[in-house]
C-alpha cells in the first residue's frame, strides 16, 4: 500500500479519479503520444451477419474474417495473409469459448478452422477447445495458438474478453481472481501458452453490455453489433472491447451505468505485465465495412 | 526419504479411511436432499434425467468466475437441473444448498430490483430469470430461449420447488438493528466481501473497511420523508475488536480525512457521511441529506445495537 493512493467515492465526486488511477498504475496519460507507437486493431461489421431470424450467416463471417485479417496484415489475398500468421507445420490451438448462453459462434470457429487448413496445416493438427484444453493433446503440444470468443460483462473481472479467456491453460483459474482478476496477463507467460498467441479475434457479432446476477444472460443487455474485433495484441483488442461496452451501456441507459468492477486486469496487463497497450489513444481503430451505430 | 514417504502414505490413508468418507457422506447427504426437492415433473415438463452436481471448487466449471460470487458465500453444493417439454425450449434450474438460510438470503439480496413475484421467502422475476430463496436454498430459474410462454412456465416449475421445501429460515440477525422509519427492505443487502459492497455502492478499490470472509455486513437503503435521493446505511460485524478498530480508523483517514472527533463531514455531493465505532461493529451512514439525518441514523443503529444484541 505504501506510496499508492487509495482512490475512493469521493475521487470521482471530485473528479480527480482518472488522475488518481493514472497514477497508481503508471499510467502514460500525461505521455506525448507518438504515431508510430500506435497499435493496429480491427473493428469490422456487416450487417447481414444475423438474418431476420437470428440465424448467423457463415459466408458473411468467413468474408469478415478475411478483411479484417488482411486488413491487419496489409495483404490482399486473406490465404496470404493467414500464411504469415501460420506455417505448415505448426500445431494449432483455438482457444474458443463454450459459456452456454453466449459461445464463440460456430461459424466463427469453422472460419477460423477452415484458413487454418487454407495455410497449409492438416486438419488432425487442429483443434477448436475450450474447457478441456488442459488434457487436449493438440494444446498441449501446440505451437500456435488462435485466441477467439464473444465480449461481454463479466461479474469478477469487468468484462469476458482475449484476456481472460486464457484462464483455462490454468489448472487453479480461482488463484487469478484476485484483485479483480488483475494477474490474468501472468497466464500468458505460462509454458503452454508464452510466445504462442498468433492472432485475437474478440466476436462482436453478439455482445453482453451489461449483467443481472453473477452469471445470468439477460437478452434485454445484448446487442446485434454484427462485428468483429481483430488484433495482434490481446490487451488492446480487449481495450477497445472494454470501451465499446461502456458505450453501448450509455446508448441504452442514457448514462454509464458503472460494471461490478472495474476491469483492472487489462490496465495491469499493459502496466505490469507488459503484454500489450491499454491506453487507447495509443490503439488506432481501423474501422471497416457497415457503420451504422459502431459508437466507437 | 523412505521415512518422508511412509509418513506421506500413512497420513494418505488415514484421510482417506476417516475423513473422506465423512465429508463424502455428508456431501451425498445433501445431494440426496436436494434431488428430491427438485420434482421430477412439473405439469408437461420433465427432468432431462442428467443432474449435475457442482461443489466450492468445481463450480468454476459451469460458471467460470461467476462462481466467485457464490462463494462469497458459504455455498455448499449446486444442483443443475433441465426440464423439457415439447416444442418448447428447456427450462433450467440451478439450485444451490447454501448452508444456512442467512447466506441464501444474502445470495439472493445481491439482486432485487424486478417484480416480486411472491414464491419462497423472497422472489424477483426480470428479463426471463427467477431468483428466489426459501430455507437455506437458493434457486435460479429460466429457459433457454424465451417463448410467450416462459415466464408462466418459469414461475410454475419455481413455485412447485419452493412447496417442497417445507421449512422456513431467518434472515441474517443483522436485520434486526436496521432503523424502522423509512427503510426500504427490498433493498437490505447481506454480503462479506468489499467486491459486494462495491456492486451496490462503490467506496474504493481497496478494501478499506477490511471485509472478508468472517465479517457479516448489511446495505440497507432510507428515504427520508420530503426526500427524492436515498440515503446507504452500511453496518458491518466483526469477529474481534482489534479488526473493528483497525478498520475504522482505516475507513475514516482513506474516506473522510478531515473528519473531527463527530466523525460526520459533508461529502462533495453535497451529502452527508457520518461513521461510528460500536464493540465490534462500524456503522456508516453514506449520502444523507444533512448533517442531522446522518447522525439520528447512525444513533438509532446503535440504539437498537444496544437493545436487541443477546
Amino acid at each position: 500500500m505504501r506510496g499508492r493512493k487509495t482512490i475512493t467515492r469521493r475521487d470521482f465526486l471530485r473528479g480527480t479519479a482518472y488522475t488518481a488511477l493514472g497514477a497508481t498504475l503508471g499510467s502514460t496519460l500525461s505521455r506525448e503520444i507518438k504515431a508510430e507507437e500506435k497499435v493496429k486493431v480491427i473493428l469490422i461489421r456487416d450487417e447481414n451477419a444475423i438474418d431476420q431470424q437470428g440465424n448467423i450467416n457463415p459466408k458473411i463471417i468467413q468474408k469478415m474474417l478475411d478483411e479484417g485479417v488482411c486488413g491487419l496484415l496489409g495483404e490482399e489475398n486473406p490465404i496470404q495473409a493467414w500464411k504469415k500468421l501460420i506455417k505448415p507445420n505448426d500445431i494449432v490451438g483455438i482457444k474458443s469459448n463454450s459459456w452456454f448462453n453466449l459461445p464463440t459462434p460456430k461459424e466463427l470457429e469453422e472460419a477460423i478452422q477452415q484458413r487454418v487448413m487454407d495455410a497449409g496445416v492438416s486438419k488432425n493438427k487442429i483443434s477448436i477447445d475450450d474447457r478441456g484444453l488442459l488434457s487436449n493433446p493438440i494444446f498441449k503440444s501446440s505451437t500456435a495458438l488462435i485466441n477467439v470468443r464473444p465480449l461481454r460483462t463479466h461479474h469478477w473481472s469487468g468484462i469476458g474478453g482475449c484476456l481472460k479467456n486464457y484462464i483455462m491453460f490454468v489448472a487453479s483459474p480461482w488463484a487469478y481472481h484476485g484483485e479483480s482478476c488483475s494477474p490474468l496477463a501472468s497466464i500468458w507467460s505460462q509454458p503452454l501458452v508464452k510466445g504462442k498467441t498468433r492472432l485475437n479475434i474478440l466476436s462482436l457479432i453478439r455482445t453482453q453490455f451489461y449483467n443481472r446476477g453473477a452469471h445470468h444472460f439477460d437478452r434485454r443487455f445484448v446487442s446485434e453489433y454484427k462485428g468483429l474485433l481483430i488484433g495482434k495484441d490481446p490487451v488492446a483488442v480487449d481495450a477497445v472491447g472494454a470501451r465499446l461496452l461502456q458505450l453501448q451501456r450509455i446508448a441504452h441507459f442514457g448514462e454509464d451505468r458503472p460494471l461490478d468492477t472495474t476491469p483492472k486486469h487489462i490496465f495491469a496487463a499493459d502496466e505490469k505485465y507488459k503484454l500489450g497497450v491499454s491506453d487507447l489513444r495509443r490503439i488506432d481503430i481501423v474501422k471497416l465495412g457497415w457503420t451504422e451505430g459502431t459508437l466507437l | 526419504m523412505r521415512v518422508c514417504l511412509l509418513l506421506f502414505l500413512t497420513i494418505w490413508t488415514v484421510l482417506v479411511t476417516t475423513e473422506y468418507p465423512t465429508l463424502s457422506a455428508e456431501k451425498e447427504g445433501r445431494q440426496v436432499t436436494m434431488k428430491r426437492l427438485l420434482p421430477q415433473k412439473v405439469e408437461d415438463y420433465k427432468a432431462d434425467g442428467k443432474d449435475e452436481f457442482y461443489d466450492r471448487n468445481t463450480s468454476f466449471r459451469y460458471m467460470d468466475g461467476a462462481a466467485e460470487l457464490y462463494r462469497s458465500y458459504a455455498f455448499k453444493l449446486l444442483l443443475v437441473r433441465k426440464y423439457v417439454k415439447t416444442n418448447q425450449p428447456p427450462i433450467l434450474v440451478e439450485f444451490f444448498d447454501m448452508d444456512s438460510p442467512a447466506e441464501a438470503f444474502g445470495i439472493f439480496s445481491y439482486e432485487t430490483g424486478e417484480e416480486d413475484v411472491k414464491i419462497g421467502q423472497g422472489s424477483d422475476y426480470g428479463g426471463g430469470l427467477l431468483r428466489f430463496w426459501k430455507g437455506k436454498y437458493f434457486a435460479n430459474v429460466f429457459a433457454e430461449r424465451e417463448t410467450p410462454f416462459t415466464k408462466k412456465d418459469i414461475l410454475t416449475i419455481g413455485e412447485a420447488i419452493a412447496k417442497n421445501i417445507k421449512q422456513d429460515g431467518l434472515k441474517p440477525k443483522l436485520i434486526q438493528y436496521l432503523p424502522e422509519e423509512g427503510l426500504s427492505q427490498k433493498t437490505i443487502r447481506y454480503f462479506h466481501l468489499h467486491q459486494v459492497l462495491n456492486h451496490h455502492y462503490f467506496i474504493s478499490h481497496d478494501n478499506l473497511l477490511g471485509l472478508g470472509p468472517r465479517t457479516n455486513a448489511l446495505l440497507a437503503t432510507y428515504t427520508f420523508a420530503g426526500e427524492k435521493d436515498r440515503t446507504f446505511l452500511l453496518i458491518i460485524q466483526y469477529s474481534d475488536s482489534k479488526q473493528t478498530e483497525k478498520a475504522f480508523h482505516r475507513f475514516v483517514k482513506a474516506y473522510m480525512p478531515e473528519a473531527t472527533s463527530s466523525k460526520t463531514v459533508k461529502t462533495e455531493n453535497g451529502k452527508w457521511t457520518s461513521a461510528r465505532l460500536y464493540q465490534k461493529y462500524v456503522l456508516v451512514a453514506l449520502d444523507a441529506p444533512s448533517q442531522e439525518k446522518a447522525e439520528i441514523l447512525i444513533d438509532s443503529t446503535e440504539k437498537n445495537l444496544k437493545r436487541r444484541q443477546p
